[in-house]
């Protein structure tokens, strides 16, 4: 248990004290010692990746744990025993004095309910609102608190709603009772750029109105530096770092830290080569009794896996569970310094004469219910040169991947030509059997959920060797070194060829899956959000990944994106697709510098910072 | 019709090591009626066909464990003779089925259009159809007997099975993998046997397990009432109808052959819960 004198704030009284948390499923460790402070009116951040406890730290604080998951430690709300309380006091607590915004829009309203009802359920039991013109009102103003002013999305049922309208209903149903405390769950994940930055700004902006206290949780280093007073790092169950954010941000004491604020990509420039921080995150209880992140740490000593190094505070109000943090600052901050240096402008691959994917006025139209025609996309041309990575940047709907899979022949345009490599590559269906393989082989698409991008019936060898058949026969020998082969360039041992996918890591599956997509030595790669699902460690590692093979084998990218910062590491020339239509292109640099579309102005704005 | 004696669910965390003690002894049942099917000749204590018409209805004795039946056959003997009926029926049902069902439920639920609104329209027209009476009817109308029965099931077993079979394709076929697949240009009929069908086996293998607990009742039913085996025949549904007048003079001959319908069928139901429970997690 980490022994930990006292993390003070300025304020005497914190309005939530945690001590020693500690949170188990079935024997195994999920957090082990968690100690949080929060004063009145704060805004704190818990930061972390997949796996490390954060979000169920925050459903420990509600006592909302499911079922098999146990927590031990003490967690006292304004002088109050929260863990020795009964169910029915705690259920007074809930809702009144602390609330929960999740991260899932769709399903956290109830789907049988007007949205407006959300919120007067949370207003039943108080008297001064029986009267239903009364009630009427009052749900109108609240919903007027987050932003909605249109009287009939009261009326309207959650699925009649967007993601961010959904979600501005969910925060006035969480904020009805007049919580003092509200925890949000990645409340702007699951949303689209735009919305996201406008949720966040939405939630700050009823934060500071009404002198809550506010814990956000986040995966989103960027986000929490921008939003909130203090942040916790906790990682595998642990937490390695507290601070203001400021100072976290400018100066890190854990080197988890520094990992993870050098694998962010940074959204204002293009750096030669992301720091990643290698392997990937490992289970709490595997890693416990000893420093959780040695393993991944470029300066662990034995000592550091002797026991686990508790937090202590390094400076006045700044915590750090890094025991080598005196040894190693100085070679720290120099690797800040160069990651930063590095970042030199990578040569824009000049617009050739001769692009090898040239696709014109695509149109794609679904029949929508009774008869109406969707257009998904109106209308839309781009070209990809030899070598180029261009970027597709666009929000969910705006049909950015419906033109991805249409490139690779998923899908058929209504209408509009496309031609690879000099051959007609409009409909897949109707071209000669020579044609289509040809073009098969030049074009290859990684997609973006890698947990059921994988057959996973199938071992990495037998999907490898599946690829491999389509381009020929091979004796046995041939497409064993072939296969090792694939997995060497996409920097995985020989031994994960006998590997099921569900041993994989979802870094690991999504390299499997580019190695398949490179099998039969394609030209182009159409990469559907193929880093959007991992850990931003992870991400950074893929994205590495992504340039080095473009600098070996010289591919093409068409980089299907909503994230600017992940384009701008990657893309030499960028596409802005906005409901189904092209609104800007040009080279990366000109785009994100200088946006002309009043939509690409608002994307890049959006951008925490 | 399925069965849970107890949770057979290992504890969260820890890996599915554990057998209850309810599928150990399902598993025994199977593997003692299995034995029984295949070498029930060299176990069995007397033929089942000697008629001993002095001896008559005799209750269970040293010489006759389970008595003698209204001729005076080894009833014992007989329920083990009974176990091939029991299983090689139920089994061609269940194997023909899935078979048939899987091939139907693969090209309907990939292909789509066409090919699936006809197949599952006969589908719809089959599950409307009362099931045992048709195959009593058929049976009745064409004679056959045990055979042509073990044929009408595996026609109306396909229908549900077929649907079972396209519901798990159109769950695996929007998924990355199988776009994966299509874009290298992997062949159509590659996908459907190669890339989807291992993924839908093992829904349909637990399927096809509660097929055969099910066959088996169906086909005790049609010999019950004259529709299944030769009279004659030692068969555990025969025997019921067969004995049920010695009812008061030797139980176990009617008893026995019921016990045995039941402990079979109820087995199968409990080792097809636990393979769906195991194979689909």
């Amino acid at each position: 248990m980490t022994a930990i004198a006292s993390v003070t704030t300025s304020q005497p009284l914190p309005l939530l004290r945690v001590r020693d948390l500690t949170i188990s499923a079935g024997g195994h460790a999920i957090t082990t010692g968690t100690n949080l402070e929060l004063a009145r009116g704060e805004t704190i951040a818990i930061v972390g990746e997949s796996g490390s406890g954060k979000s169920l730290t925050a459903k420990a604080i509600a006592r909302l744990l499911p079922p098999a998951v146990t927590a031990a430690g003490s967690i006292s709300y304004d002088g109050q025993d929260l863990m020795a309380l009964p169910e029915r006091e705690m259920r007074q607590i809930r809702g009144r004095r602390l609330s929960m915004m999740l991260q899932d829009p769709f399903t956290m309203l109830n789907p049988l309910m007007k949205s407006g009802l959300h919120i007067a359920e949370m207003l039943r039991d108080r008297p001064e609102f029986r009267d239903r013109t009364a009630m009427n009102a009052e749900v109108a103003r609240r919903l007027g608190e987050v932003g909605i002013t249109d009287p009939d999305v009261a009326e309207r049922m959650p699925f009649q709603l967007s993601g961010g309208m959904s979600q501005r209903v969910a925060m006035a149903a969480a904020l009805a009772r007049d919580p003092e405390l509200l925890i949000a769950d990645e409340p702007s994940t699951a949303l689209d750029v735009t919305t996201q930055a406008e949720i966040i700004a939405l939630l700050k902006r009823v934060q500071k109105k009404r002198g809550m206290s506010l814990i956000l949780i986040t995966h989103n280093l960027r986000l929490a530096f921008s939003t909130c007073d203090r942040i916790y790092v906790m990682y595998a169950g642990s937490l390695l770092e507290v601070g203001s954010a400021r100072a976290v941000e400018d100066d890190p004491f854990h080197p988890y830290t520094l990992g993870l604020l050098l694998s962010e990509p940074p959204a204002e420039k293009r750096v030669a080569r992301l720091i990643a921080i290698r392997g990937q995150v490992p289970r709490a209880d595997e890693v416990a009794g000893r420093c959780t992140f040695a393993d991944r740490c470029d300066w662990a000593k034995d000592k550091c896996r002797a026991g686990m190094p508790p937090l202590i505070e390094q400076a006045p109000g700044r915590f750090g569970a890094c025991i080598r943090r005196n040894e190693i600052a100085a070679e720290m901050r120099d690797l800040r310094g160069a990651a930063l240096e590095t970042a030199t402008v990578a040569l824009s691959a000049p617009p050739s004469d001769k692009p090898l994917l040239r696709a014109a006025n695509i149109v794609k139209e679904y029949s929508g219910r009774s008869g109406t025609v969707v257009r998904a996309l109106k209308g839309v041309s781009i070209e990809i040169g030899p070598g180029e990575s261009v970027g597709l940047v666009g929000e969910s709907g705006s049909g950015k991947t419906t033109l991805g899979r249409t490139l690779v022949g998923l899908e058929t345009p209504t209408s509009g030509a496309i031609e690879i490599a000099g051959i007609g590559a409009s409909k897949f269906s109707a071209m000669s059997a020579v044609d289509r393989t040809a073009t098969r082989r030049t074009i290859q698409m990684v997609f973006q959920d890698p947990y059921s991008t994988l057959n996973p019936r199938h071992s990495v060898r037998r999907s490898l060797t599946e690829a491999l058949r389509t381009i020929g026969r091979f004796t046995k020998a041939e497409r064993d070194a072939r296969v090792a082969e694939l997995l060497r360039e996409v920097s995985l041992p020989e031994s994960y060829a006998e590997r099921r996918p569900s041993s994989l890591s979802g870094g690991e599956r999504q390299r499997v899956s580019i190695a398949r997509s490179l099998a039969v030595n394609p030209k182009i790669l159409v990469c559907d959000e193929p880093v959007s699902a991992l850990d931003v460690s992870v991400q950074a590692q893929i994205l590495n990944l992504f340039k080095r093979l473009q600098q070996e084998l010289g591919l093409s990218y068409l980089f299907i994106t909503h994230d600017l910062a992940v384009v701008r590491q990657v893309a030499d020339r960028i596409y802005v697709l906005y409901l189904g239509e092209i609104v800007e292109q040009g080279s990366a640099e000109e785009v994100i510098a200088r946006p002309k579309h009043p939509y690409t102005q608002r994307l890049i704005s959006s951008i925490p910072r | 019709m399925s069965l849970h004696i107890e949770s057979a669910k290992p504890e969260a965390g820890t890996p599915r090591a554990r057998i209850s003690l309810g599928i150990a002894l399902a598993f025994i049942v199977i593997a003692i009626v299995v034995f029984c099917a295949l070498f029930g000749a060299s176990i069995a204590p007397d033929s089942p066909f000697t008629q001993r018409l002095e001896v008559g209805d005799a209750p269970p004795s040293g010489q006759f464990l389970a008595g003698t039946d209204l001729l005076g056959r080894d009833v014992f003997s007989r329920v083990i003779y009974g176990a091939w009926t029991a299983l090689v029926g139920p089994l061609v049902v269940a194997v023909g089925a899935w078979v048939i069902a899987t091939v139907l439920g693969l090209l309907s639920g990939y292909l789509g259009g066409m090919v699936d609104s006809a197949t599952m329209r006969w589908v719809d027209f089959m599950l409307a159809l009362p099931a045992p009476l048709i195959a009593i009817v058929v049976v009745g109308v064409v004679g056959g007997g045990y055979w042509t029965a073990v044929l009408v099931l595996i026609i109306l077993f396909t229908a549900p099975d077929t649907r079972i079979v396209r519901s798990a394709v159109l769950e695996q076929r929007p998924r990355p993998y199988i776009d994966a697949a299509r874009a290298l240009g992997i062949s159509k009929t590659r996908i459907l046997f190669v890339h989807i069908l291992p993924n839908v086996l093992p829904i349909v293998l637990a399927y096809v397990v509660l097929d055969f607990a099910f066959a088996l009742v169906n086909l005790a039913g049609l010999s019950f009432l004259g529709l299944g085996v030769e009279p004659g025949t030692p068969d555990w549904g025969r025997m019921l109808f067969e004995n049920r007048t010695i009812l008061f003079t030797n139980p176990v001959a009617l008893l026995l052959p019921a016990f045995m319908i039941i402990l079979t069928a109820v087995s199968m139901n409990l080792i097809g819960d636990w393979l769906f429970e195991r194979l689909t997690r």
